[in-house]
C-alpha cells in the first residue's frame, strides 16, 4: 500500500504530501513548525458550543410538542449514538491528528470516492447545520423584539428568515476581517452558558419533584411512548449532537493530542447529552405536549418564564442568543478546515484554500461557507436543515466507524494510536449500524435532499477527482 | 555557549536593527521566524501559502546575525499564540535569553536591571557573555524596595522598615557585590539604585543614555495579565530592544518532572 498520496485531478494538481513529525505541542515539518495552540478547555468549549445551541434551545419545544417526556429518551438515544461514534473518532484522531477532521479518516481508511464524498458533505452538512442554527437564531431575536415591546404578529416567519440572513452575512464578513481572538469569547461565552444552564435545570428538578412549587397550566395530550416516534424524534434531534465531530476538524491544532482529543470529544457529548435530558425532562414536566407545540422553536423561554417569571424568560432568550450564536460561529470555523483538508488533497480546486494577504483569513473557503448558508437560512425551513445536517453527518459518522474497522486491519505502519477503543470491533460496529439505521427514521423529504447531495459529491468525484489516490496514505 | 533567541515577526516586516544585531555578535543566535494566524486560518493553510516567502526572508536574517560573529540558525514556526511559541522554542533550544527586539544603533552602554524576584546569578552569567571582551559599559540597576532574589535579609530588612532608606541598605550591598563581580570579568561598570516610585517607571527612567535593557524573567503575575509583559512594557516604553534572561530555577530543581510537569500545565496554558 503507498505512503504517499498520488495521481492528479482535472487542473493536473496533486495532493500535497510531506513527512511530518508530530509532537505534543507542534507539528514539525521539513522548514518549518506549526504551534498547537488549542488546550482541552478550547476543544471542549469547541464541542460543547456547537452542539448546546441547538439541543437546548431549539429543540425542546419540537421534540417535546411531537412526543412528550419520551423526547427524553430520544435525547438519550442520540447521545448513546454519539458516544458510540466519538470513541471511535478519537482513536482515528489520535493517530491522525490532522485538520480536516472525519474526511481525513475516511480518505486515509477507505479511499479516494469515500474521502471526496465525505468531506464534500462534511462542509454541505456543515452548511445545513450553520443554516439550521442561523434560523433558530432568528426565532430567539424575535422573541427578544417581543420582549421589549416590538411584537411582530403577521410574516413573522419572513422577519425570522430576513433575521437569519442578516446574521449569515455578518458571521461570514467577521471571519474574513476579523483577527481578534474569538476563542477566548467562546470558552467565556460556553461557560457562562453552561452555569446559566445548571442553575435553571436545577430549579426546574426542584419543581419537578414538588419541592418548589408553580402553576403549570393544564392539558391533556399524552406522552408517546414508542419505538417508532422516540426514533423518529431521536433522528430529528440528533443535529444536537454534531459538535464533537467539529473538535476533529481541529485536531491539528489541539494540543497533547494524544490526551485532549478523546477527551474533548467524549467528554463535550456526556456533558450535552446530561443537559439535554435533563431540559426536556423539565420542560414537558412543566408544559404539556400541545403547549410546548404552539410555542414552538422558542418553547424554553415559555418554560423559563413559567418557572422564574420574566427573569427566567430573559435568561433563556439571552441564553438562547448566545448559544445559537456560538453554534453558527463554530460551525463556520470548522467549515473552512473541512474545505482546506479537502483542497489540500487536490479534490477541491487549489483556489479553495487562498488565504487573503490583507487579513491572514481563508476568504475563498469562509466564503464557501458563508453564502450557501446565507440562501439554506432564507428558506426558514428548521426541521428540514436540521434533518439533512444530521443525514449528512450520520453518513460521515457511519464511515468513520467503517474506516476504523479498515484501517485497524490493513494497519498502515504509521498507525499508532494513543486512545484504542476497547472492546475490539464492538463499538465501531455498532456505531456504524445505529448511524446508518437513525437515517431511516428521517423524513422522506430530508432523506431525498440528503442523497441528492451525496451524489452530486460523487459525481464532482468522477468528474474531477477520479486519479487521486489517498488510501492508506498518511 | 550562551544562545539568544531572537523572535522575528517575519511576513510583517518584522527586522532587527543593526545594533541589536552588533550587540549579539559574541553569542549564538537562533532566529525565530513566527506568523501569527487569525483563528480561522488553520497553520497548515498558512504554511503552504507563505513558506518559501517566510524562509527567504528568515535566512537573510540569520546571515546578517552569523555576519556579525556568533553562530546563527533559524526556525519557523505558524501560531495562533506568540507567547506560546516563544516560551516552547527557547525551552526547545535551551536558550538563556530571548530578544524583545527594538530599534538602536551602536550599543555603547547596556541597562541591566535586578530589580524583583529574578535570578540575578543567571542575569550577571549573562551579562559577561553578551559583553565578552568588547567595549560595551553595563550599568547595574536596582530600584530599592522590590528587594533582591535569594535576599531574604533584604526582604526582611524591607518589611521591618519600610521606609525606602532603609531598604535600599540590603540592596546596595547586594548591587555593590554584582558590580564587582562584573569589574572582575573586565566589565565597565556603574550602578544605579532608584529610592521611589513603581519598579517600572525607574526603570524606565533610567533608561536613557543606554542603547539597550537587559532585565529578568518573571513569573506571570496579575499585573503581567492586565498590562502585558513587563519585558514587552519595557521595551515599548524604551525603545530600544530588551533581552529578557529566561528564569530556569525551577528548571534546575525539578528535571527530572519535568516531563509530568509539561503534562500537567498543558491543558491549563490556554486560559
Amino acid at each position: 500500500m503507498p505512503d504517499e498520496p498520488s495521481g492528479r485531478n482535472l487542473d493536473g494538481d496533486a495532493p500535497v504530501a510531506e513527512s511530518v513529525v508530530e509532537t505534543e505541542s507542534a507539528t514539525i515539518t521539513d522548514d518549518a513548525e506549526l504551534e498547537r495552540t488549542i488546550g482541552l478547555t478550547g476543544g471542549l468549549a469547541i464541542g460543547v458550543g456547537t452542539m448546546i445551541g441547538a439541543g437546548i434551545f431549539v429543540f425542546p419545544g419540537l421534540a417535546g410538542g411531537e412526543i412528550g417526556t419520551a423526547a427524553a429518551a430520544s435525547f438519550a438515544v442520540g447521545g448513546v449514538i454519539a458516544l458510540l461514534v466519538a470513541l471511535p473518532t478519537s482513536e482515528l484522531a489520535t493517530a491522525m491528528p490532522r485538520s480536516g477532521g472525519g474526511y481525513y479518516f475516511i480518505s486515509r481508511g477507505l479511499g479516494t470516492l469515500a474521502g471526496t464524498v465525505i468531506g464534500l458533505s462534511l462542509w454541505l452538512g456543515l452548511v445545513f447545520a450553520t443554516a439550521f442554527y442561523l434560523v433558530g437564531l432568528g426565532y430567539y431575536a424575535l422573541d427578544a423584539l417581543a420582549q421589549v415591546g416590538l411584537a411582530v404578529g403577521a410574516g413573522s416567519d419572513a422577519v425570522v428568515s430576513v433575521i437569519a440572513v442578516l446574521a449569515g452575512l455578518a458571521f461570514t464578513v467577521l471571519n474574513v476581517t476579523g483577527t481578534e481572538n474569538a476563542a477566548k469569547l467562546q470558552n467565556g461565552i460556553v461557560a457562562l452558558l453552561l452555569s446559566m444552564l445548571v442553575a435553571f435545570l436545577g430549579f426546574g428538578l426542584l419543581e419537578a419533584f414538588g419541592l418548589v412549587a408553580v402553576d403549570t397550566p393544564p392539558g391533556q395530550a399524552a406522552n408517546v411512548w414508542g419505538a417508532g416516534p422516540v426514533l423518529s424524534v431521536a433522528a430529528l434531534v440528533f443535529t444536537s449532537y454534531l459538535g464533537f465531530a467539529q473538535v476533529a476538524t481541529v485536531a491539528g491544532e489541539m494540543k497533547d493530542p494524544g490526551r485532549n482529543l478523546p477527551l474533548a470529544m467524549v467528554g463535550s457529548v456526556v456533558t450535552v447529552t446530561v443537559l439535554y435530558v435533563l431540559a426536556i425532562f423539565v420542560a414537558t414536566n412543566i408544559f404539556t405536549r400541545d403547549a410546548l407545540l404552539s410555542a414552538g422553536e422558542t418553547a424554553m423561554v415559555e418554560v423559563g418564564r413559567a418557572l422564574l417569571g420574566p427573569a427566567g424568560a430573559l435568561v433563556i432568550i439571552v441564553g438562547g442568543l448566545l448559544a445559537t450564536m456560538s453554534s453558527a460561529n463554530a460551525s463556520i470555523l470548522s467549515t473552512s478546515r473541512a474545505i482546506y483538508g479537502v483542497s489540500k488533497d487536490a479534490l477541491l480546486p487549489r483556489r479553495a484554500s487562498r488565504i487573503n494577504l490583507r487579513y491572514g483569513t481563508p476568504h475563498v473557503a469562509l466564503g464557501m461557507a458563508g453564502g450557501p448558508v446565507v440562501v439554506l437560512a432564507a428558506t426558514g425551513q428548521v426541521q428540514l436543515l436540521a434533518e439533512v445536517a444530521s443525514f449528512l453527518h450520520l453518513i460521515m459518522y457511519g464511515l468513520m466507524c467503517v474506516a476504523l474497522v479498515a484501517i485497524r486491519r490493513d494497519r498502515p505502519a504509521w498507525y499508532d494510536p494513543d486512545f484504542v477503543v476497547p472492546g475490539g470491533s464492538v463499538v465501531p460496529v455498532l456505531g456504524a449500524l445505529a448511524s446508518f439505521g437513525l437515517i431511516a427514521f428521517m423524513d422522506r423529504l430530508s432523506i431525498i435532499v440528503g442523497i441528492a447531495v451525496i451524489a452530486a459529491t460523487a459525481g464532482w468525484y468522477f468528474y474531477y477527482a477520479r486519479d487521486v489516490s489517498l488510501k492508506g496514505a498518511l | 555557549m550562551t544562545r539568544v533567541l531572537v523572535p522575528v515577526a517575519v511576513l510583517e516586516g518584522g527586522s532587527v536593527s543593526p545594533g541589536l544585531i552588533s550587540l549579539l555578535g559574541a553569542v549564538d543566535v537562533t532566529v525565530l521566524g513566527y506568523h501569527v494566524l487569525p483563528e480561522q486560518t488553520p497553520p497548515d493553510q498558512a504554511r503552504l501559502r507563505f513558506e518559501e516567502r517566510a524562509t527567504s526572508a528568515l535566512e537573510d536574517v540569520s546571515q546578517e546575525f552569523a555576519a556579525a560573529g556568533g553562530a546563527a540558525d533559524h526556525r519557523l514556526v505558524f501560531t495562533h499564540d506568540r507567547e506560546q511559541t516563544i516560551r516552547r522554542v527557547a525551552g526547545e533550544v535551551d536558550a538563556d535569553a530571548f530578544a524583545v527586539p527594538g530599534t538602536t544603533g551602536d550599543v555603547d552602554r547596556i541597562l541591566v536591571s535586578l530589580s524583583g524576584d529574578v535570578d540575578a546569578d543567571r542575569i550577571l552569567s549573562f551579562v559577561e557573555a553578551l559583553v565578552g571582551d568588547r567595549d560595551v559599559g553595563v550599568t547595574l540597576f536596582l530600584a530599592a524596595g522590590a528587594g533582591m532574589v535569594g535576599d531574604g535579609a533584604a526582604d526582611a530588612a524591607a518589611s521591618e522598615r519600610p521606609v525606602p532608606t532603609g531598604a535600599g541598605d540590603g540592596a546596595d550591598a547586594r548591587l555593590a557585590a554584582a558590580a564587582d563581580r562584573l569589574r572582575e570579568a573586565g566589565l565597565d561598570v556603574d550602578a544605579a539604585t532608584a529610592a521611589e516610585g513603581s519598579p517600572f517607571d525607574a526603570l524606565i527612567d533610567a533608561v536613557p543614555g543606554h542603547d539597550a535593557v537587559v532585565m529578568g524573567e518573571r513569573a506571570p503575575s496579575f499585573r503581567s495579565f492586565v498590562f502585558g509583559e513587563e519585558s514587552e512594557r519595557v521595551a515599548a516604553a524604551s525603545v530600544g530592544p530588551v533581552l529578557v534572561v529566561r528564569d530556569r530555577r525551577a528548571d534546575d530543581e525539578s528535571d527530572e518532572d519535568v516531563a509530568s510537569a509539561a503534562d500537567d500545565t498543558a491543558p491549563a496554558a490556554d486560559e
